[in-house]
């Protein structure tokens, strides 16, 4: 009988805090509509969130291009088929790796980020200050962030593809053999915008503004202390992970039947 | 705010406390609480830690709401405006926070324009003269570069204090600004409230458990205690009161009233169960 109570006070609580979560969500995107008067707000939250994760997203995806590039060539090349491997490299990153990997970087690395930084804001009353000073931090702390993620993340995304692609060609061009103009015209014949690329993008902004909100929620309604800011900013990271995983298959059922 | 309006208080009076009832989960920490707060003098509100003095600057600040009882601001109740009135009259009160809660990733000079940024439209030279001239009142003009890492305690809250003063408010709320300072910068704190409240003509609430520096420069004070006040009146008043409690606190003393023993059963029975078991 107590587990089963246990089990509901869970429920209850996974859906209270579903529903806090979504009201912020909303207060912000109401709160979001002044910054077209200060857009430099998001631009500075762009640079932070988005300029300076760009070297670990550059850097993992020239990697986990030439992988592919090294993987899809041995498996190919079995079937004879080594000719489409550009296609393959192009598909798996603009589909898949291209907004998934990022996610899951940008969870780290930003995410994380995000909540230590509004986390620690209310630790040591920024954020309260700033309401005694008849400034909403919702409006100048959350929102241009929230906004920001949304706008970096489809971005980063797309340049995490653009290197990967060059990673692949690295390999399987210059290392393995394949020829080049067959690597490029087998991509350019095969990949579809509407179907391939413009998925791509819808998935990089979905997983924006999921990793985003969960960040800025998490360190707004983070325990003020050093150890309530620490389990926040790991919830971040282990949430966002998951979200970004579950939301990417519900997505790739939908998008590619 | 017509409403809250009709809540006329005494003219004599910038802060008005009937009757508060405040809670948390099933702890009391304001129990039918009344104080007045006049406009122009500089109140201190004191009691020990826990007892509910920030949760008082709290409400009259709008961030909490009390279950019973008025909080009356110029006349205003707070408790039932709307956030827009709410913020509103915030420009007209300015809070000075324990740690000094400046900005860490702005100057100290952007700290000090930050209000006036978000709330006032001036052009760039005016705002820096303006920024200048509120750096000069706590003498820190020439720290106007350096980032809040950079200041010491005292510095630090001497420049929350030249942002809290930016939008010209009518009160200041001094949330324990005295805590963690050495003598030399409690001494320019304690002087620089003073001279505030004289020179700026602004009502100052002190919130503070240390006694000397508090009744040095307050005109009024108030002694809180398990959630209401138990004792009030000018400084020197506070320091010659017969009442038990408030001669404890102003005198330091450790046992009294407030028990220097936290309750437990019997010693005697307490140490012998330990040699039976």
């Amino acid at each position: 009988m107590n587990s089963l109570r246990r089990l509901g006070r869970i429920v209850i609580d996974s859906v209270e805090g579903l529903g806090r979560a979504s009201l912020f969500f909303l207060e912000v995107m109401s709160g979001s509509r002044k910054l077209f008067r200060r857009f430099e707000l998001v631009v500075q939250q762009v640079f932070a969130v988005g300029v300076l994760t760009l070297l670990i997203i550059l850097v993992s995806g020239l990697f986990v291009g030439m992988v592919l590039g090294l993987q899809g060539y041995n498996t190919l090349v079995k079937f004879g088929a080594a000719d489409s491997l550009g296609l393959l490299v192009a598909l798996s990153l603009v589909r898949e790796l291209g907004p998934v990997v990022t996610a899951l970087l940008f969870a780290g690395r930003a995410g994380s980020a995000l909540t230590a930084e509004i986390g620690l804001m209310k630790a040591t009353e920024q954020l309260a200050g700033m309401e005694m000073m008849a400034v909403n931090p919702i409006e100048r702390v959350i929102a241009p962030r929230l906004i920001a993620g949304i706008i970096a993340m489809p971005l980063l995304a797309a340049l995490f593809s653009a290197v990967g692609v060059l990673g692949g060609q690295l390999i399987g061009v210059g290392l393995l053999g394949v020829d080049s103009g067959v690597f490029w015209s087998q991509m350019q014949s095969g990949v579809s915008f509407h179907e391939d690329v413009l998925n791509g993008v819808i998935k990089s902004v979905v997983f924006g503004v999921v990793v985003t909100w969960i960040a800025v929620f998490q360190g707004y309604e983070s325990v003020p202390t050093s150890e309530g800011v620490s389990r926040a900013t790991n919830r971040t990271v282990v949430y966002s992970s998951l979200a970004v995983l579950a939301l990417d298959f519900v997505m790739t059922a939908l998008m590619f039947k | 705010m017509s409403d809250a309006k009709t809540e006329r208080g005494t003219g004599e009076a910038l802060v008005e406390i009937r009757n508060v009832h405040f809670a948390r989960g099933n702890r009391t920490i304001l129990d039918n609480l009344s104080l007045t707060v006049a406009r122009g003098k500089v109140t201190a509100i004191m009691g020990g830690s826990g007892c509910g003095k920030t949760t008082l600057l709290n409400l009259i600040g709008g961030r909490l709401r009390p279950e019973s009882g008025q909080v009356l601001v110029d006349g205003v109740s707070v408790p039932v405006l709307r956030t827009r009135d709410l913020f509103e009259l915030r420009k007209r009160m300015g809070m000075l926070f324990q740690n000094g809660a400046l900005l860490t990733d702005l100057d100290v000079f952007e700290n000090v324009a930050f209000p006036i940024r978000e709330h006032k439209r001036l052009p760039e030279p005016i705002l820096r003269n303006v920024v200048l001239m509120k750096l000069e009142t706590v003498g820190l003009r020439g720290a106007c570069n350096l980032m809040p890492a950079e200041l010491s305690g005292g510095m630090a809250r001497r420049v929350a204090l030249a942002r809290t003063i930016a939008l010209e408010p009518m009160m200041v709320m001094y949330d324990e600004p005295f805590t963690g300072l050495d003598p030399i910068s409690k001494g320019v704190i304690a002087k620089l409230i003073r001279e505030l409240n004289t020179s700026l003509g602004i009502t100052s609430i002190l919130v503070s458990h240390d006694v000397a520096d508090t009744c040095a420069i307050s005109d009024y004070a108030y002694l809180l205690g398990n959630g209401r006040v138990i004792g009030e009146g000018t400084p020197r008043e506070m320091q010659e009161s017969s009442v038990a409690e408030v001669r404890q606190f102003m005198g330091g003393l450790p046992d009294g009233p407030v028990p220097y023993r936290y309750p437990a059963p019997d010693y005697l029975d307490d140490l012998l169960q330990g040699v039976r078991t």
